[in-house]
């Protein structure tokens, strides 16, 4: 450092001027720019966007604080059964999906399929569950299999499949691939190569992905009483409809505490893992 | 004695500009030849090439026997078992132990269930932990390979290849990374493979004052073609500057 100090003091460093963009760098700047405003303003107003409609909806809102207060108390143990309800669907359907997601995961690697005609269509397949939220399978599922909690499970079951597949298949691909070639020169089968090599790597960073997920699918779960596949969302949904805002209240802070906890407990686990 | 490794007119070409041309080269078994050479001479393609993780465009390319060059598919895999590679990054499986890298090794004679669920029979157990001996680490049998030195790590990954069946050894820079002490183990180990195994070792250097003590012969390699090949008693440094100066004058 200090050599470097030294020669710069001494000796006159003259830094090369940057040249300025050109004119048509900088004219394809403005228009994007242009562009991006133009695109928002239209966002703006196909989402209705009005600020009027806001204040003149506040007072209402602030009546319906003033209802909510004090929160009831005598529907908890309901409330406490009910956020049961949806941890266990969200757990389940969690492991569902880790028992789905593991085979798949090695056939949409590269590292491990190299063949395309393999790894190309199970991506897409994972892609495609990934593209459909829960909610929207929840709500297949409620009319094919009836209300209530299973239908829930259904859902995060198969949404998570493929954002876990897809997950998992990228941390195999981020392993180095000399363990594998080294142990592919013994002969060995795939099966066995794979398995041996890369599972102990590849195994603290799938758990990772696995936590994260639950944690994302225990608030993914809070929703899913809306649309009757069980939980405490259910009775959001009641709340809201009968206006009962003191119970509202209530269940929003259930909900709170509830993923509150997870999450902690979820990173705590995952810090430790890493 | 018939050669473990056999090259004739070995060459290969990176989009048109030729890397190695016409190569031949002889390793017996008990050998053990050091490749030297300037960066870019060919020694990265070369060792490539010699296990046909790149197909060389021409010559033969013989293990043990077999020309890997019309080998295909099944009967390729198989001849493939007669090598044993060490990388300069000793490409172990980190979460496991040293016992259980040694035993990567044996994974084409354990039956698969076994490999899975990592319930290896006694007597392979008895044979990696033997192969641990010889590199001095049956200490470290248990210790997880993220855990080890990387003088450690590269002679696990020589004991892995002691493991396997493995008749012709390829080490390419097996020791670039590491200090001088844990260098001169690395190579005492690979030394140990020829003498005490019979295999053939060959095995890229950068560094050309390690190649006296380890080396039985020494292959010089420059702008793809053996320049050198010569006994390691008459590698001096004149042959040492000799090999490496006229690239320099090119820069």
């Amino acid at each position: 450092m200090t050599d470097v100090q030294d020669r710069a003091g001494r000796a006159h460093v003259v830094l090369p001027a940057r040249s300025a963009p050109a004119l048509r760098t900088r004219l394809a700047r403005a228009a994007l720019l242009v562009l991006a405003l133009v695109g928002f303003a239209g966002c703006l107003r196909l989402a209705d966007v009005d600020p009027v409609e806001l204040a003149q909806g506040l007072p209402t809102m602030a009546g319906w604080i003033g209802a909510a207060i004090p929160p009831s108390t005598e529907a908890i143990p309901t409330l406490l059964v009910r956020a049961a309800e949806t941890v266990a669907i969200a757990v389940v359907g969690t492991v569902f999906a880790v028992v789905l997601a593991l085979p798949l995961c090695v056939l949409a690697a590269r590292s491990t399929t190299p063949s395309g005609w393999v790894r190309i269509p199970v991506r897409l397949f994972l892609n495609g569950l990934r593209g459909v939220d829960a909610f929207v399978f929840a709500l297949l599922f409620v009319a094919a299999v009836g209300l209530g909690p299973f239908a829930g499970v259904l859902g995060i079951a198969l949404h998570t499949w493929g954002s876990m597949g897809k997950l998992f298949s990228e941390s195999i691909e981020a392993l180095p691939a000399g363990p594998l070639e080294a142990a592919e020169l013994t002969g060995a089968g795939r099966v066995k190569t794979s398995s041996y090599t890369l599972l102990p790597d590849v195994l603290p960073s799938i758990s990772s992905i696995g936590l994260y997920l639950l944690e994302f699918n225990i608030r993914a779960s809070t929703v899913l009483g809306v649309v009757g596949a069980g939980g405490i969302g259910q009775e959001l949904k009641n709340s809201v409809d009968l206006l009962a805002f003191d119970r509202l209240a209530t269940i929003l802070v259930v909900i709170l505490v509830m993923v509150t906890a997870v999450d902690q407990l979820s990173a705590r686990l995952r810090k430790a893992l890493a | 004695m018939s050669a473990a490794l056999s090259l004739r007119g070995l060459s290969h070409a990176y989009a048109g500009v030729p890397v190695l041309r016409s190569i031949d080269l002889d390793v017996a078994p008990r050998e053990v030849v050091a490749v030297v050479g300037p960066s870019g001479a060919g020694k990265t393609t070369l060792f490539r090439c010699l296990t046909r993780l790149v197909r060389a465009d021409e010559g033969v390319l013989e293990v043990c026997g077999k020309d890997l060059m019309r080998l295909e598919g099944g009967a390729l895999r198989e001849a493939r078992r007669d090598l044993g590679l060490v990388f300069q990054s000793y490409n172990l499986v980190r979460r496991l132990t040293a016992l259980q890298n040694v035993l990567v090794g044996r994974l084409a004679e354990v039956p698969t269930w076994r490999v899975v669920l990592r319930r290896f029979p006694d007597a392979e157990q008895q044979l990696a932990a033997a192969c641990l001996d010889q590199v001095g680490l049956l200490a470290h049998a248990h210790t997880r390979a993220d855990r080890l030195s990387g003088g450690q790590q590269q002679r696990v990954a020589i004991a892995r290849v002691l493991a396997s069946r493995a008749r012709v050894v390829l080490a390419d820079e097996p020791v670039a990374s590491l200090d001088p002490a844990s260098a001169q183990s690395v190579l005492t180990a690979l030394r140990s493979l020829a003498t005490d195994h019979g295999k053939a070792v060959v095995c890229s250097l950068h560094q050309v004052d390690l190649v006296a003590g380890f080396a039985d012969r020494v292959v010089g390699l420059r702008d793809g073609r053996v320049v050198l090949d010569v006994p390691a008693s008459r590698f001096d440094a004149s042959a040492a500057r000799d090999l490496y100066a006229p690239h320099r004058a090119k820069v």
